[in-house]
């Protein structure tokens, strides 16, 4: 994606769509069809559920025997041993019957142990592997505090040396699986108070003295998933519990979300095809002005989009774990952009699933209204996907030139340290010129894409360079500056998100047009087309923007309403 | 008891309708056909593991279940299915289904149980693709085994032997078979109480349907053996069955509303013809 903002495209890293492996392909056929008959089981209880605000003990202890909490765990310890991909889509077969527990499955393979896959050593994998491949410990991650949200740095939980242990003390807020986790992934401060990155992981049970979880809190959403507080007092965590190194805290908890992006949009897709599934069932039987609804093309409108979207997310969810799958480092940004195009595709479309069923879907007897409330959590945590879009932005403005471990390595460096060598601007400013130029013209047109997607490729390639172009023009105009622009920066951010879902879904067809045919492909070719029309649109909007806008007006309105903490007018 | 499962994989009926014929109308265009195990099958192999455990603790496996398919490569996922729900050897006998009929097929299998040696043969009744329901029979009639077809119920008496209810107009019908012998299965076979063996307490009840495989069992099958035999090891009879066309279904035109009783006996005497 850096590379995009400099007008290059990096077409070995997008071509060939990624696959899963054939015999990962017959397991999870086998996986998809015994989930489907253990949730299936369950159908009738999950709007129950819903209501009540938990699962029944005895439901958790069905997903334990059925080894649902061992998809990430490697198979020597257990486990299922699935990569990004498959884990992915298991996750999504989850997801198509009940978010609650894809939100309660994840947040312990995506997240609550993923600390001690990425960074445990041989001793603490082979302690807790094995109870958390049973489910007889079910993990969470302890990130966010009261005073500490998007602010990750800034937690006031801290762990104090003491000899050959740790002293852990802290409040933890809306943790999932907190009420029914043993195991915890637990960032703290270890260095002094003023050095706001000085964090570390520590792997924290639930039989340690002086951890304590608060009740089940109520919410809009899975409603049956576990989230509660998590306190710590006076708690002596071994020393060797510490997960990776000390002081590298931060980066760890974000090498975390990072890797775990891809169940979160796996869930997400499962939403959709269920939404589909409920939405097009729903319009082919309602029958208004003598006909089916499903023959309005506003309705059609509605569904098309939502295939469209469900197709752009489901390609950018496999794309990205196909980069996490082949072991490629540096895929954060393509990773935010795959949880925020997710997350508000599932947005749309569970929306306008509910809008097709109306009156209906506004109804609890229907499960659109449920589908709405369980859809919404998905822009808010593992990073707001406001919050995501400066990452996005910032990150690819950031000083594309320098080694990737100079790059800052989170939102909250990119808001506090200065973006480092803006001498590279000058570095830019050749490459510009290459571009401009045409020199090294094959890395930036694809050599790959098949003749019937032409069209479309000219508009990834034209839309790239327009990219470049305004990347560069905003670094002109605001310089260190940017930091603060956050209107400029989410433009941005929108271009490059629909850029590179674009080029997920150009690999995608590319890959099914070799498989299929022209004719056998004729509907994705559809999707391609109608989603490179959705990019000229950001495009247009992107660049008509940056040159003219009202955001000092809508910047002073806010600002007018956070003084009066109202709204002014009336008419009487 | 040693029980042999004869399997076969199906284009999924649910999505009957992606069915479509080449334009001469002399094959089955297989393209985009989601595949499953034919449902019959399916039940047989939960008969058959039902008949080898105790059904209130199932993870202890009492006898051997051995499932047969044959089919090419991609059936082997029909395989691991079955093993991962608690089957043990799996063999796969390579085959294209041009290679196979009714009559092949059983010679085959006579061959293969001949080797296995299964006190028990179970199958479905009959496969949802073909619909043909001969291959039970003239398997039975190839090993001169004594045979119960569609059942609908299976208690296993003290003695080994099978307690067989058929469902049949008015009633049901018992048969009591000695192993080895051959029952093919009905779909009823799979409901709460259809099958007892002589460990399960007659007070049990099956949840309704097929038993699923859990995660780690889905691994475990990896490991299990599967051999693959060629076809001509196992039989030489030519096919005897030639298909001439393959049509699909005239499309169904839409129905009629009917003001009242009186017209719908009329249409259906003057119109349908029925009455
Ligand atoms: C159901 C649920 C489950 C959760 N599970 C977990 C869990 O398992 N583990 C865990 O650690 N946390 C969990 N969380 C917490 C979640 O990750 C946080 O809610 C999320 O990171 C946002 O933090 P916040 O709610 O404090 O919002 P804040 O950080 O207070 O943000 C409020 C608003 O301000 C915006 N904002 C903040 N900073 C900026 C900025 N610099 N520029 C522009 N806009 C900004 C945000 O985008 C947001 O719109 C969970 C939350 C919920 C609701």
């Amino acid at each position: 994606m850096r590379k995009l903002c400099l007008g290059e495209i990096e077409e070995d890293l997008i071509l060939p769509f990624p696959e899963i492996s054939a015999p990962e392909r017959e397991m999870l056929d086998t996986v998809k069809t015994s989930l489907d008959q253990l949730f299936e089981s369950h159908a009738a209880d999950f709007a129950e559920w819903d209501r009540a605000g938990e699962f029944p003990e005895s439901y958790l202890d069905e997903l334990r025997e059925f080894g649902l909490f061992s998809f990430v765990i490697p198979e020597e310890y257990g486990g299922m041993g699935f990569g990004s991909a498959a884990y992915s889509r298991a996750l999504q077969q989850v997801a198509m019957y009940d978010a609650s527990t894809a939100v309660t499955v994840g947040a312990h393979s995506s997240i609550g142990m993923r600390g001690l896959l990425l960074f445990g050593t041989e001793e603490q994998r082979a302690k807790y592997y094995p109870k958390l491949a049973t489910g007889e410990s079910i993990a969470a991650f302890c990130l966010t505090e009261p005073s500490s949200g998007s602010d990750a740095a800034s937690i006031k939980t801290r762990a104090e040396r003491q000899g050959d242990h740790w002293v852990l003390n802290g409040e933890k807020i809306w943790i999932t699986n907190g009420g029914i986790a043993d195991f915890f992934t637990v960032f703290a401060k270890t260095g002094g108070p003023e050095e706001r990155r000085n964090l570390s992981a520590f792997i924290v049970t639930r039989d340690m003295p002086g951890v304590s979880v608060g009740p089940h809190e109520d919410k809009m959403g899975i409603r049956a998933s576990s989230t509660t507080t998590v306190n710590f007092e006076n708690v002596r965590v071994p020393a060797e519990n510490l997960l990776g190194e000390e002081g590298k805290g931060f980066k760890i908890a974000m090498h975390i979300l990072n890797s775990g992006r891809t169940g979160l949009g796996g869930g997400c897709v499962g939403g959709m095809k269920r939404l589909i599934a409920l939405a097009t069932k729903q319009a082919n039987e309602r029958v208004q002005f003598g006909k089916k609804i499903s023959e309005f093309g506003l309705v059609k409108k509605k569904v098309g989009e939502m295939v469209i979207d469900c197709y752009a997310a489901e390609s950018v969810v496999s794309m990205v774990a196909g980069f996490t799958d082949s072991g490629h480092k540096d895929y954060a940004i393509e990773a935010a952009i795959s949880k925020v195009f997710s997350s508000e595709a599932l947005w749309r479309t569970a929306d306008e699933a509910l809008q097709i069923a109306a009156g209906n879907g506004y109804m609890s007897e229907y499960p659109y209204e449920r589908a709405m409330r369980d859809s919404r959590i998905n822009r808010i945590f593992e990073g707001t996907n406001d919050i995501l879009r400066l990452f996005i932005a910032l990150s690819a403005m950031d000083d594309v030139g320098q080694n990737l471990k100079e790059i800052a390595q989170s939102v909250r460096g990119v808001f506090n340290d200065p973006i480092k060598g803006f001498g590279v601007l000058s570095d830019y400013a050749l490459r510009r010129a290459t571009l401009a130029t045409g020199i090294r013209r094959e890395h930036f047109q694809f050599t790959k894409l098949p003749e019937v997607l032409k069209a479309e490729q000219e508009v990834f390639e034209s839309a790239t360079r327009e990219l470049a172009e305004a990347t560069d023009r905003i670094l002109r105009k605001h310089g260190k500056g940017i930091i603060g622009k956050q209107f400029a920066s989410a433009r941005l951010a929108e271009v490059m998100i629909h850029l590179f879902v674009f080029a997920s879904v150009l690999s995608r067809v590319t890959s099914s047009i070799q498989k299929h045919g022209v004719n056998g492909a004729q509907r994705e070719i559809q999707i391609c087309r109608a989603f490179g029309f959705r990019v000229r649109r950001h495009m247009q909007i992107f660049l008509h923007e940056m040159e003219e806008n009202a955001d000092e007006d809508v910047k002073g309105l806010a600002d007018h309403a956070f003084e009066l903490e109202r709204y002014q007018w009336d008419t009487i | 008891m040693k029980i042999l499962v004869a399997v076969k994989r199906v284009a999924d009926p649910d999505n009957a309708n992606r069915i479509k014929v080449s334009s001469g109308g002399d094959a089955i265009d297989a393209s985009g056909l989601e595949w499953k195990i034919n449902p019959f099958d399916e039940y047989a192999l939960e008969a058959a593991l039902r008949l080898t455990e105790n059904g209130a603790s199932p993870k202890k496996r009492e006898g051997e279940v051995v499932v047969v398919t044959m089919a090419p490569k991609e059936a082997e996922t029909t395989l691991r299915s079955a093993l991962a729900t608690g089957a043990d050897r799996a063999i796969r006998v390579e085959a294209g289904d041009d290679d196979l009929d009714g009559r092949v097929v059983a010679h085959a299998l006579r061959k293969l149980v001949e080797e296995e040696k299964p006190d028990v043969v179970l199958m479905g009744k009959q496969t949802v693709d073909g619909d043909s329901n001969q291959v039970g029979q003239m398997l039975a009639e190839l090993l001169d085994w004594p045979m119960a077809t569609f059942a609908a119920t299976l208690r296993q008496e003290q003695d080994g032997s099978l307690l067989v209810g058929r469902e049949v107009d008015g009633g049901v019908l018992s048969l009591r078979v000695r192993p080895p012998c051959l029952v093919t299965v009905d779909l009823r076979i799979v409901s709460p109480e259809g099958v007892y063996s002589s460990l399960t307490d007659p007070s049990f009840k099956y949840n309704e349907g097929v038993r699923f495989a859990p995660l780690p069992a889905i691994m475990q099958a990896k490991r299990k053996p599967l051999t693959v035999r060629p076809l001509s090891e196992l039989t030489d009879v030519a096919l005897t069955t030639k298909y001439t066309k393959f049509e699909l279904p005239a499309k169904r035109s839409a129905g009629v509303k009917v003001k009242d009783v009186a017209e719908l006996v009329q249409k259906l005497t003057e119109e349908a013809r029925v009455l």
